[in-house]
């Protein structure tokens, strides 16, 4: 039984793992061998792609930089809402929470492309554009609703005992919150995070509109300048490279938090 | 002091507890007994301050609790699922209160490492919970209870999460761990056998309504309604159908063997060790009975019961009828 599972698992790897291994190959190769097939083995690899992207004006990092601010102040700023918010809906009556639930449901499921003109008069109006800070702002409003619908279960798996003896044990709201009630829901806070983070960090349609400073630019934007840069080739190797360092922080991060993750998309399996 | 004054809760325009007046003595344990679904839950989290009352009062030691939220009510309570904090270890988890509240790291570790030593938790200190056996948590829990310095024990069902054989080993650690302090207890339960073992009074709850309150030999001898009659005491007490078309009720060890009597079959027999249960058929409708284990087996015999044994109740309102 035990050989034909790993089998599955093994083809199941390569075909969500291979167009990745492509893309850092094709980073790797020189410009020429990507198009010519008949380029001998030896003299297909380079590190051009990297020092072009590199030693640019501004340099990518700038934009990994970028892309990382603006992510962390959005992370930052939903879950400063979407915790204390979750917590408060949790304490109303059952109809209220439906009715509520229901709501941010809709809002989650909104297109939010459909909101991005408004977003962008406003910007205008309140002179937000060309400001990292300022386009955190939209970023929260718009994960705030998913984060809050993953808190509000995470709180709701909580059963309801812990709070009440953390209460007669003397524990205010803040106490409460402090030392019982953050501690048990930080699986699902940092898978939270995650997703709200990976949100701010693939955001295209505002950053495109919001943010025209070339030292501004997020990831995604200035991947797309990199990959419409020229009208008569498309540079395949430096977008893969591109490729790849924008996708190095997430990994990382999601390696870092791989267990809270795991335990958050589980909760309600696991019991105290 | 624990005094509650015409305690009344609803959801919507349904009232599940309805004007439960009771006064608990300093050092003296009542238990708030009936079937799920009672409002036995509901009275206890009302006057722990989790939920409001819709009417009355709660006073404790003469002061009342009413505008007091549930983290000043200075009450130690034990949950039926004991609510240990599962991120803390033991110590940490009795210690949380004691450090919101502000005492001296050293004060704090001499109370917990005796309160540790009360319950006989000193080597599962650094454990977490989940590391426990049910027993060993519901100890954590009394010692959290016992921390908290209360003017009040709540026990919600402390021991229903328990087999048997833990329940009899817990009953004389919970005696002398709380019920044996200065303080009143409220203990809730829906097991009758519990209650009486451990309470010195008893309240019978039923549709959020107290059916009776009374100590545990009051409550068997002389049930106040039908409904606490049929409740307390096991096995049941017998429900007999007379020939006038009125019930009474008879408790299965005042039958007796008799030559004059009502005619029953045995139907059933189930052995206890030091004596036997009988299940009989009669006209009157079936009973239970007890007889001594090396009672010889027989298919039919006649029973009887004096008339002072015989428990009446009003056929409409379930009171109790005293004899003339």
């Amino acid at each position: 039984m035990k050989q034909p599972r790993s089998v599955w698992i093994a083809l199941l790897l390569i075909w969500s793992l291979l167009p990745m291994l492509w893309q850092l190959v094709s980073s790797f190769t020189s410009s020429d061998a990507l198009v010519n097939a008949e380029v001998p083995f030896q003299q297909r690899w380079t590190l051009e792609h990297y020092r072009d992207l590199l030693s640019s004006d501004p340099p990518f990092w700038r934009y990994l930089f970028n892309s990382t601010l603006v992510g962390g102040l959005t992370t930052a700023l939903t879950l400063l809402l979407a915790v204390p918010a979750a917590y408060a809906v949790t304490q109303l009556s059952a109809t209220s929470r439906r009715t509520i639930r229901t709501l941010v449901a809709a809002a989650a499921l909104f297109p939010y492309v459909l909101l991005f003109l408004a977003l962008l008069e406003l910007a205008r109006h309140f002179g937000l554009g060309n400001s990292l800070l300022a386009i955190a702002f939209p970023y929260a409003g718009l994960a705030l609703p998913l984060a809050l619908l993953l808190l509000i279960s995470a709180f709701e798996g909580l059963p309801k005992d812990l709070d009440d003896a953390a209460r007669l044990e003397g524990l205010g709201l803040i106490h409460r919150l402090r030392w019982v009630l953050l501690p048990l829901i930080a699986p699902a806070t940092a898978s939270t995070a995650i997703l709200v983070f990976l949100f701010a960090w693939n955001e295209y349609p505002i950053a495109l509109t919001w943010l025209s400073r070339d030292d501004l630019l997020t990831l995604p934007v200035a991947m797309a300048r990199i990959a419409g840069s020229s009208v008569y080739a498309v540079p395949y190797g430096a977008y893969a490279a591109a490729t790849v360092l924008g996708s190095l922080p997430l990994l990382i991060l999601v390696l870092l938090c791989q267990r809270q993750i795991v335990a958050g998309l589980t909760n309600g399996a696991v019991k105290g | 002091m624990l005094k509650l004054n015409g305690l009344g809760k609803r959801y919507g325009s349904r009232w599940i507890l309805r004007d439960l007046n009771l006064e608990i003595q300093a050092g003296e344990c009542v238990a708030l007994l009936g079937p799920s679904g009672c409002g036995k839950s509901t009275a206890l989290r009302l006057i722990a301050g989790l939920e409001q009352a819709d009417e009355g009062g709660i006073e404790l030691e003469g002061r009342c609790l009413d505008a007091t939220p549930a983290e000043q009510r200075r009450i130690g309570m034990v949950f039926q699922s004991y609510a240990l904090f599962p991120h803390l270890s033991v110590r940490d988890n009795l210690d949380l209160g004691l450090k919101i509240r502000g005492m001296a790291p050293a004060e704090r570790r001499r109370r917990i490492d005796a309160v540790l030593q009360t319950v006989q938790l000193t080597h599962q200190a650094e454990r977490r919970p989940q590391q426990l056996s049910g027993g060993q948590r519901q100890r954590v829990a009394l010692g959290r209870a016992l921390l908290r310095d209360p003017s009040l024990y709540l026990l919600d069902e402390p021991m229903s999460n328990l087999d048997a054989q833990l329940r009899d080993e817990l009953r004389p650690e919970l005696r002398r761990l709380i019920l044996q302090g200065p303080q009143p207890v409220l203990y809730v339960t829906h097991d009758q056998q519990e209650a009486m073992a451990l309470a010195d009074r008893i309240a019978v709850l039923r549709h959020g309504r107290i059916e009776q309150i009374g100590t545990p030999q009051d409550l068997y001898h002389h049930p106040a309604t039908r409904f606490v009659a049929g409740f307390i005491g096991r096995p049941q007490i017998n429900w007999l159908q007379q020939a006038d078309g009125s019930t009474v009720g008879v408790r299965p060890e005042q039958l007796r063997v008799d030559e004059h009597g009502l005619h029953c079959r045995v139907i059933g027999r189930e052995w206890l060790g030091a004596s036997q249960q009988l299940l009989l058929d009669s006209d009157a409708g079936t009973l239970r009975m007890l007889m001594p284990a090396d009672w010889p087996a027989s298919r039919e015999l006649t029973v009887t019961w004096s008339p002072e044994d015989e428990h009446r109740f009003d056929p409409v309102s379930g009171q109790r009828i005293s004899l003339p």
